[in-house]
């Protein structure tokens, strides 16, 4: 008892004498996102929201906040090139800076990631015809330029449509994608619901996107026939899909109803000894 | 039969002695409480980790490239594999909860008074063993959850001048958590903890039953004035028998642990097993909310909050100091914690800023 | 007394339901998978293994997969799921690469991601390359 005075002393002594280990920790502990402190720095973002910008273009980078891209990490850079972390280069050509693209190069610029989408959108009647006549809808007329969000079939409507056409030959494309939209809607659900209970599905997962990709990126041809007959193929993959969802279902039902049966049992028993304990016993 | 079998063992090595001096004549104090049979139901906890421990270990590849897929086979593809993962992931949380209310009653009940220092000292070293188990079995399943809270835990000694970096460094096996990691805490896992942990389980069971039972000090059953000269082992004769009658509350103790336990994997199975519980480990991205787990949260925020870094650390070895060496600061020899107003008003206190500290690390 | 006889009775027989609730799980995890456990493997004969500089995909185990047959460096089997969210990866012939469709990923001929959002490289399968077939798988 009489040594845990100097002992204290001893140990508090230390941080006096040592010196740079608190800006180590500091770097090492404190700075990290899980300490608190988010590091991030993005020099497109922090120009293009101050004061210097016009309102409207100043709105971009919360545009941008709300989407499906910044969701996913996806920043301005990646689009338009340039150096996000260099505010000398941030637009320079030579670390790749794009700028705008023209109406009819919407397309090529999307089309860096969106390859599949590309090659369909050039086939369609939409892509022939902004190319040769420099008119047509591009990626942004549907989708939106910085606010991009996750395509849904709502994104094909009378409104829009019938801006440039009559809404009749849309009607029946949209009616041909409806049966399989609604099933992935359904199947994406059921995947959801089952990574809330603690599933691992990033098999099924891999399986739907794929099969979501595919059926969509066909859609950017507008090619009704083609699209009828390949929904088959696609129905029976999400069959696929949803049989299994169903199957995994089935089995998290199961394991609840064991593992309750279990705990029941147990319950009894912690009574049945209580009462075992209580009850008189021959002396 | 059964009597030629006993008839057999009794020429052999005394059975019927045996079972007169350990279970049904050893005595145990009249105003025993139920607070008593935490001990042995963290015993049983603890088998239970072995015994599920085991079984894990069957399917579980403990390389990083492939640790997290085994550990999803066993959830998913294996029979019952859930069933064994659940209890013990289940299990580890709730054996340290059963830890903890056993320290909590054997300190408000004084049975670390003299003559049980020794055994109070073991059980805090068996505490520090059941954290570190906690603490290397999480990082295992290679998930999100387990690389960056055990990324965590593994960075705070370096707020320890000199020696915390050589710490941190040997927990981790490098500069960052990496598949090094994963080895070395396998090892500790399975071989060096469960080793160290079985000496001193036997050693505070031995203890325990060589002193004798300590007696709750409320209703006190009158304890014979002792001279402080020589070994005298407590004996209750005027007290019930430990078996059957105590046995039975252990076994009704220990069938709410398992209900407990049921009940929470029936009903709550995401509770300890958040979204990042399933996403592979990645160095490269930290999840928005991450956390060390629950019995850490407290040393976690009080580092965090307390502005000198080393302060932080040194008042939490500091208090760790304390805990392990109390029966030696405490020596007065009132057991009644209700008669020591200034000690209760320090426990209580001591509770409340844990559980302060470990909901607003949560929160925070 | 009889009270205490029933209620042993009936903790025996809930204690025994117990430890078969358990036992009968035990046996089952350790008992040896049953039947399709092993892959299945894919034979290619001599007439349908692609030429220096072709692919040929594959389907191997539900997975689809590819079979190239690199100038210069031999045969590779490699899974067309792409790691980053599970598109199925196409063959460019002109830039010796593999490209996803979805987002723009590249991956080399032996799989390793060039450039693009996938965190990790196509799956290998091993292959046995014989003189009239090959066993991929």
């Amino acid at each position: 008892m009489k040594y845990l005075l100097p002992l204290c002393i001893i140990l508090i002594l230390p941080p006096v004498a040592s010196a740079d280990w608190k800006e180590r920790f500091e770097k090492e502990f404190l700075t990290r996102p899980w300490a608190g402190a988010q590091v991030e720095k993005d020099v497109c973002l922090e120009c293009h929201s101050s004061e210097m910008m016009k309102p409207e273009a100043r709105d971009i980078p919360r545009k941008w906040e709300t989407s499906w891209h910044h969701q996913n990490g996806i920043s301005c850079h990646n689009c338009h090139g340039g150096d996000p972390k260099d505010v000398e280069n941030a637009m320079s050509p030579q670390r790749g800076y794009v700028g705008i693209p023209k109406n009819t190069q919407v397309p090529e610029f999307c089309g860096k990631c969106h390859r599949g989408i590309l090659k369909n959108f050039l086939e369609s009647g939409h892509g022939k015809a902004l190319k040769s006549s420099g008119k047509g809808p591009n990626c942004v007329t549907c989708h939106g330029s910085h606010n991009v969000q996750k395509a849904t079939i709502n994104l094909i409507n009378e409104p829009l449509c019938a801006k440039c056409h009559s809404y009749e030959r849309v009607k029946i494309m949209r009616q041909a994608l409806l049966v399989t939209e609604n099933k992935m809607s359904q199947i994406e659900k059921g995947l959801t619901e089952l990574k809330a209970q603690g599933v691992y599905t990033e098999e099924e997962q891999k399986t739907f996107f794929n099969t979501q990709a595919a059926f969509r990126t066909l859609f950017h041809t507008e090619d009704v026939s083609m699209v009828k007959r390949r929904t088959d193929e696609f129905i029976h993959q999400l069959n696929d899909l949803q049989g299994r969802n169903q199957k995994t279902f089935e089995e998290l039902r199961f394991r609840k109803n064991f593992s309750a049966f279990l705990m029941l049992l147990f319950t009894g028993m912690g009574i049945g000894f209580l009462m075992f304990s209580r009850s008189p016993k021959k002396k | 039969m059964w009597e030629r079998i006993k008839n057999w063992l009794e020429i052999r090595v005394g059975l019927d002695e045996l079972i007169k001096t350990h279970l049904t004549e050893y005595r145990i104090p009249k105003n025993i409480n139920i607070l008593y049979t935490l001990g042995f139901v963290a015993l049983v906890a603890f088998l239970i980790q072995v015994v599920t421990g085991f079984f894990l270990m069957v399917y579980y590849i403990p390389y990083s490239g492939t640790a997290f897929r085994s550990v999803q086979e066993i959830m998913s593809t294996v029979p019952y594999g859930w069933l064994f993962r659940q209890i013990h992931v289940v299990g580890s949380s709730l054996m340290l909860v059963v830890v903890l209310l056993h320290t909590l009653a054997v300190f408000s009940m004084g049975s670390f008074k003299k003559p049980r220092e020794l055994t109070w000292v073991v059980g805090t070293l068996m505490f520090f063993t059941t954290l570190a188990f906690c603490l290397s079995g999480y990082l295992l399943p290679w998930s999100q959850l387990s690389y960056w809270a055990t990324t965590i835990a593994t960075t705070l000694p370096t707020a320890l001048p000199y020696a915390g970096d050589l710490v941190a460094g040997m927990m981790k096996g490098g500069e960052q958590v990496s598949g090094i990691t994963l080895n070395r805490f396998f090892a500790l896992h399975v071989v060096l903890l469960p080793l160290v942990i079985s000496i001193l389980v036997g050693l505070h069971l031995f203890l325990v039953r060589r002193v004798g039972i300590s007696s709750p000090p409320s209703g006190k059953a009158a304890e014979p004035e002792r001279p402080w000269t020589e070994y005298r082992h407590e004996s209750h004769p005027e007290g019930p028998s430990f078996f059957p009658d105590f046995v039975l509350k252990e076994m009704i103790m220990v069938m709410v642990f398992l209900a407990v336990m049921f009940f929470i994997i029936t009903f709550l199975p995401t509770l300890l097993l958040p979204e990042e519980a399933n996403i592979p480990a990645d160095p490269f991205k930290t999840p928005a909310h991450i956390k060390p787990e629950w019995y850490f949260l407290a040393p976690y925020q009080m580092l965090k909050i307390v502005p000198n870094k080393f302060l932080g650390v040194t008042l939490q070895l500091i208090f760790l100091l304390l805990f392990v060496l109390w029966p030696f600061l405490d020596t007065r020899e009132e057991k009644d914690l209700l008669k020591r107003p200034y000690l209760r008003l320090l426990f209580f206190l001591s509770l409340i800023l844990w559980i302060v500290f470990t909901f607003w690390g949560k929160y925070s | 007394m009889k009270r205490r006889r029933f209620l042993g009775f009936l903790l025996t027989i809930l204690g025994f339901t117990a430890l078969g609730s358990f036992v009968y799980p035990l046996i089952k995890f350790l008992s040896p998978a049953s039947g399709k456990a092993a892959a299945q493997k894919v034979t290619l004969k001599k007439s349908e293994i692609p030429a220096v500089g072709e692919a040929k995909e594959i389907p191997l185990n539900g997975t689809p997969a590819i079979l190239i047959n690199r100038p210069g460096k031999g045969f590779v089997a490699l899974s067309r799921v792409c790691s980053h969210l599970g598109c199925l990866v196409e063959y460019d012939r002109a830039q010796n690469r593999l490209i996803c469709p979805c987002h723009g990923a590249f991956f080399d001929l032996e799989g390793k991601v060039i450039s693009g959002p996938p965190p990790k490289a196509l799956t290998q399968f091993p292959i046995k390359v014989e003189s009239e077939s090959i066993l991929i798988g």
